[in-house]
């Protein structure tokens, strides 16, 4: 999962032809459907990358 | 991981003063020392302060580092990314800090911003929709499908967000106007069409941020029934337009654009329109005729575009500024955090493009309601070259001129209109004595009155009037009675004219008459322009006493008009100077007087 439209696992099924109603609170927060460290591991990747400090998430 | 990031500015401002030069060099010394994959590099959004480009920030240790030239990247990467020592001789200096400033807290011209509008600029990519997302983004987009559209409006108007772009009408009651208008198709149109000399607000909020704009259209549509939008951008900002198309594919890719969005059965679609740069198309009918590929004309209101407007549809259309408010509004709390800034009667942040005689140019957003004081002095560093202050233009060619006397005028809409200016859509042109007021009232009218479509007799034909009068004021040809002529075609060109474009037009030479009613007598009965712009009503002569001869203006005169041994006083051949000013910006003694023509006293205070 490199970015946020990358599937965590097969789970998630967000597409834009499925639409998923959490999807925005889930890149930052998720997985919400479903309980998993790894799968918000891999989100927290996707931020750590890219966070500049503390401050720079806005949930 | 990376070890650090170093945040580039790739707005079009620091671009053109060699940010991709930098850049280059940059990547250059990191693959040199073979350390790049540990640096992550951005060109990024505005951080506003061009005068001091081009910028890099170094996150996480918030060092700024200004005015950087290629040949810096070397001491850059191996004193800061190696050795971890900041390059004092890289920060902020100015004469507003005793010390090299490291960063925001502790650069003056941050110290009174607050940045609501551009919160992202310089933080995130402004290509990366990921980033955009971590900084809050589309929470509020989400938010308002689970509410009912007259609920967004409601919160809008709770908010009291007044559009950004000129007029100031209430962004929320704007948007109830559309959502009550009887039909199904309606639109949503972003007014990106920004014209104003000397203003670039807008520019940047696109460069640096476009997914702001696009989830204010959004929550637009949502709000007034929506499901198709515009952006109206002019073609002379391509690095705007590519971001805006980049982030519309990325939201499509996203299923935060397209057909049933997030499976709310709601649909939108975004679509960019570029302009030729025809200054009337700013002005709404005229900009939704360019749409439907007319001539760029406006048309008279009623009906307004909220029941007929685009391809006759119900249509609202927000200044890109407006827009970009909305997701702060919009979001949970949101409306209560807006007003808790401003004044009673204008809320929120205004972005200002500060430009002319002022130290620190470039953009600043502050909260509305500081004075005009506050921003010359504490965010513009005051006037370059310790010269002093005289006016400051707001609202670019349609609107007005603030005087010295009005420095401590707080900027909202209502005193800007009550001072004969208008907050526009956040231009500032500052001006210090050697500025002329006859000549920049001319300036103006030129532009208004070249931009003019040519539509409404009153426009077309009065601005010309006018700016006959205002050529001869300023040859030397100028009449007692022109100044009550002025105000009068003045007067009917407003009451008449079709457009705000004609309705507005006036401005600068109402405001510039009222508050410089002196100069302009001078002009006419004295002949004479005293800050030594109007070539033609003013000499400049050496004070003898003064010069020392040093040479210096002989070697800048470009017509061999001053003569003089060295070490000796010089002496300028009248009928030989062309009055261009290059002795004056060389001479160090300040010796070079502004004098009336066949003067030879130094009245130029």
């Amino acid at each position: 999962m490199e970015k946020f439209i990358d599937h965590c696992c097969e789970k998630c099924t967000h597409t834009k032809e499925n639409p998923c109603k959490d999807f925005v609170r889930c890149c930052v927060e998720g997985p919400i459907c479903h309980e998993n460290v790894a799968c918000a591991k891999k989100r927290k990747a996707i931020i750590e990358k890219v966070a500049l400090n503390e401050q720079f998430v806005i949930c | 991981m990376h070890e650090k990031h170093l945040m580039i500015c790739g707005a079009t401002g620091c671009l053109s003063s060699g940010s991709h030069l930098v850049e280059e060099a940059l990547i250059e010394e990191l693959e040199k020392h073979g350390i790049k994959d540990k640096y992550r590099l951005v060109m990024g959004g505005c951080p506003g302060f061009c005068e001091v480009g081009p910028i890099i920030v170094v996150y996480p240790d918030e060092v700024f580092y200004c005015r950087l030239k290629p040949k810096d990247m070397a001491e850059l990467v191996e004193k800061h990314l190696i050795g971890g020592e900041i390059v004092e001789r890289l920060l902020y200096k100015g004469p507003d800090v005793d010390a090299p400033a490291r960063f925001y807290d502790t650069i003056p011209f941050y110290a009174k911003q607050k940045f609501n509008v551009l919160r992202n600029s310089g933080i995130i990519d402004p290509e990366s929709i990921d980033e955009y997302i971590m900084r809050g983004g589309y929470r509020a987009f989400t938010r308002a499908l689970d509410l009912d559209p007259p609920a967004i409006c409601e919160e809008v108007k709770q908010a009291g967000l007044r559009g950004r772009g000129g007029a100031g009408f209430s962004t929320g009651l704007k948007w109830e106007f559309t959502n009550k208008a009887p039909g199904s198709k309606k639109y949503v149109v972003c007014n990106a069409d920004e014209g104003d000399p000397g203003a670039f607000m807008d520019r940047s909020i696109l460069e640096g941020d476009p997914h702001a704009i696009l989830e204010g259209m959004l929550i637009c549509g949502r709000a007034i029934g929506a499901n198709e939008g515009y952006i109206y951008c002019r073609a002379e900002y391509p690095l705007a337009i590519k971001r805006l198309k980049l982030a519309i594919e990325k939201a499509e890719a996203y299923g935060l654009l397209g057909e049933n969005i997030l499976g709310y059965g709601f649909n939108f679609k975004i679509n960019i329109k570029e302009g030729a740069g025809a200054f009337v198309c700013g002005e709404e009918t005229a900009l939704l005729a360019s749409i439907e590929g007319k001539r760029g004309m406006p048309r008279p209101r009623p009906p307004f575009p909220a029941q007929s407007g685009l391809f006759g549809k119900p249509t609202t259309i927000n200044n890109v500024e407006t827009l970009a408010n909305i997701p702060l509004i919009v979001r949970e709390g949101g409306a209560d955090d807006f007003v808790k800034v401003g004044t009673e009667g204008s809320k929120g942040t205004k972005v200002f493009a500060l430009a002319g005689k002022i130290r620190n140019t470039g953009l600043c957003e502050v909260p509305m309601g500081i004075t005009i004081k506050e921003i010359i002095y504490d965010v513009g560093g005051g006037i370059k070259s310790g010269r002093e202050f005289k006016a400051v233009q707001a609202g670019g060619p349609s609107g007005g001129c603030i005087p010295n006397e009005l420095i401590d005028l707080p900027i909202d809409y209502d005193s800007l209109n009550q001072a004969g200016a208008i907050m526009g859509s956040g231009g500032l042109v500052v001006m210090d004595e050697r500025t002329c007021m006859v000549d920049l009232a001319r300036y103006f009218l030129s532009f208004t009155q070249k931009e003019s479509c040519g539509k409404c007799t009153p426009c077309r034909e009065g601005t010309k009037r006018m700016l006959e009068i205002l050529n001869r004021i300023s040859e030397g040809y100028g009449e007692p009675k022109d100044l009550e002529t002025l105000d009068s075609l003045a007067i009917s060109i407003k009451d008449s004219s079709l457009c705000g474009l004609g309705q507005t037009c006036p401005n600068p030479v109402l405001s510039t008459i009222r508050y410089f009613r002196k100069e302009y007598e001078e002009h006419i009965d004295e002949h004479f322009c005293r800050a030594g712009v109007c070539k033609e009503l003013f000499n400049y002569r050496i004070d003898e006493e003064k010069c020392t001869g040093c040479t210096a203006c002989v070697k800048a005169c470009p017509t061999d008009a001053i003569r003089g041994e060295k070490k000796e006083p010089h002496e300028i051949i009248q009928e030989l100077c062309t009055r261009c000013g290059s002795c004056v910006e060389k001479c160090r003694q300040e010796c070079i007087m502004i004098t009336p023509l066949g003067s030879e006293a130094d009245v130029s205070n």
